[in-house]
């Protein structure tokens, strides 16, 4: 990559003294009431979502609050295995095991019968030029359930007859 | 109605990636200085402050503790306003409504960023970490939260936008490099601007390598230091401060959900990042009050807020200034520019600056001289309407700022 250039000037230095601010000494506090269902249901392999019963939005986790109506839903649903890519971004980082900077895929991905996204995994090693937004993808759950996110290992990308269809119109036209 | 608010001064510090010769409240006081040197007001007019910035990022949060001098704030009433990325957007909407409510005649709304004094990383630490938290907690692996945090952070809400964007307009990569072209050209010919870049072509953009895709390293914002300052006060002191009153009309600030993470690791309402529904009813609010009714037609000159490329092309078309999915084939035949039919962030946009706590308030700023005829980089083109935007915050908050070279027509609704 060649250099890019622009106008700069240079001011002069003052003095700097240094300072530390310690992040990791705050405590943070969350509510488990609704959320611990939600990983129990992963332990035994099921997907759950919560339904607000006054504007029917399903959320996937759960939200505490429905942000729309302001009330506690409280009904649960379950939910299919497949899902959709609803965003999605690449990054590049070098993680540990890695000999250089790699390209890692990024997404969020709307379960099916959920109105809501949440950032999930693709499969290690993914090209993400392959990824488009409205992918099929299908859970796949890790060997040991322990009861929380980690049970979901990561979404595998499954056949998408929509592409089959395209091109079928396509060459009507 | 309450009184009319008028901005009468705007003003900036030199902007640079390291403002390494001067500390916070001198940075500040730069900007002060030039607001009050471009009209007839003094310091002592001044009745009330109004300031403030992206906390965390110098590691002060409570920076005025150390400014108040260097302001010339000492025995007068000073609030802080902070809402990240949109702080100097909301500083904009205080100074409006201090002025709007009759308590005070004369306001100073400033707002400022040291980013070199600080550390970015820890900055954005310290706004996510509770988040991130609580996504550890429930079994999230620390390597891929934090990669996808890493492209979640401003430039992932960035690049998702641009992904769904690219998807519904059927935008190229080359489109949005056009977009930073230009926007480099314009900083090249303001004098506060920090990426000043006559000579950057399209092809060196697409010439980078990507950071998050399909944003490019030559696309996206820098980090800047810089200082922002504007004068808003009533229509009666307005005659004895300029000659040339800017009006504000109308403004709103309203919040949005982000594209990420939501509290308690629960699912994002919002499936499609690039809808930007916050944004359709905060320019709903704005042209209300201020009696536009065809902002196409009837808005002269935008300042958006678009740190990313895509975003300036879906700020246009969500704010109603062009329709859907179309902004960028009026760059490709240069509406845009200074001398086209509808100039755009002919300051450089965030694009080319980028002090946070500062940027949205330069972009009222920026609308205002125009106006005025006293920017740095003046559209030949006569200004009466222009509007100036921000976005950010938690990711989620969009203000707009609506003036004009007249008071409002018609006001419905009231205070
Ligand atoms: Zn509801």
């Amino acid at each position: 990559m060649a250099r890019l250039e622009y106008i700069k000037k240079q001011y002069p230095r003052t003095r700097r003294v240094h300072g530390n601010w310690y992040l990791s000494s705050y405590q943070y506090k969350f509510n488990v009431k609704r959320i611990n269902q939600c990983l129990e249901h992963l332990r035994m392999g099921e997907l759950v979502g919560l339904k607000c019963r006054s504007c029917n939005t399903v959320s996937f986790p759960p939200r505490l609050i429905c942000p729309k109506c302001l009330k506690m839903p409280d009904q649960w649903i379950h939910l299919r295995e497949t899902a959709t890519v609803a965003t999605f971004s690449g990054t590049y980082a070098k993680e540990s095991g890695d000999t250089e900077i790699r390209p890692y895929p990024v997404v969020a991905i709307r379960q099916d019968g959920a109105d809501t996204t949440w950032l999930a995994n693709l499969p290690e090693g993914f090209d993400f030029f392959k990824v488009y937004v409205g992918m099929p993808l299908k859970i796949k759950w890790a060997e040991d359930k322990k009861g929380d996110f980690s049970d979901i290992e990561y979404y595998e990308p499954i056949e998408d007859p929509s592409i089959e269809m395209n091109k079928k119109e396509e060459a009507e036209n | 109605m309450g009184v009319q608010p008028v901005i009468v001064s705007a003003g900036f510090s030199e902007h640079a990636s390291k403002r390494s010769d001067v500390n916070m409240a001198e940075l500040m006081n730069e900007a002060i200085e030039d607001a009050l040197s471009k009209c007839n007001c003094t310091i002592d007019d001044i009745d009330c402050f109004i300031n403030g910035n992206m906390p965390a990022f110098e590691g002060a949060n409570i920076p005025e503790l150390w400014m108040t001098d260097h302001m010339g704030a000492k025995n007068k009433p000073f609030m802080r306003v902070t809402t990240g990325g949109t702080t100097g957007g909301s500083i904009a909407i205080a100074a409006y409504y201090a002025v709007a409510s009759g308590l005070y005649d004369t306001v100073l709304a400033t707002a400022f960023e040291q980013q070199s004094c600080g550390s970015t990383t820890v900055g954005l630490s310290s706004v996510a970490l509770g988040e991130v938290s609580i996504y550890l907690e429930l079994g999230y692996d620390y390597e891929k939260l934090r990669r996808n945090m890493g492209a979640g952070a401003a430039i992932g809400v960035g690049a998702y936008q641009a992904v769904n964007y690219m998807r519904r307009s059927h935008c190229t990569e080359e489109d949005l490099a056009r977009v930073v072209v230009q926007n480099r050209h314009n900083a090249a010919k303001n004098w506060w601007t920090h990426l000043k870049m006559p000579n950057y072509t399209i092809e060196q953009v697409l010439d980078t390598p990507y950071i998050s895709y399909p944003l490019r390293f030559g696309m996206v914002t820098p980090a800047s230091d810089g200082s922002c300052a504007m004068i808003y006060t009533t229509e009666e002191n307005a005659k004895k401060f300029t000659d040339t009153p800017v009006f504000v009309n109308g403004v709103a600030s309203v919040s949005n959900e982000t594209a990420i993470v939501t509290s308690e690791a629960g699912g994002v309402g919002q499936i499609d990042p690039c809808v930007q529904l916050g944004a359709k009813i905060s320019a709903k609010l704005a042209y209300e009050q201020a009696g536009i009714s065809f902002p196409e037609k009837e808005i002269d000159y935008a300042e958006v807020y678009s740190p990313f490329p895509n975003q300036e092309l879906m700020w246009l078309e969500r704010l109603g200034l062009f329709e859907e999915n179309t902004a960028h084939i009026q760059y490709r035949e240069g509406i845009t520019a200074p001398d086209g039919d509808l100039p755009v962030n002919c300051s450089g946009g965030v694009n080319s600056t980028n002090a946070i706590g500062a940027s949205a308030l330069e972009r009222v700023a920026e609308a205002a001289l125009q106006i005025m005829g006293k920017a740095g980089n003046q559209s030949p083109k006569e200004i009466h309407t222009a509007i100036g935007h921000g976005w950010g915050g938690a990711l989620n908050l969009i203000t707009l700022s609506v003036l004009a070279d007249q008071s409002r027509r018609k006001y419905k609704g009231g205070i």
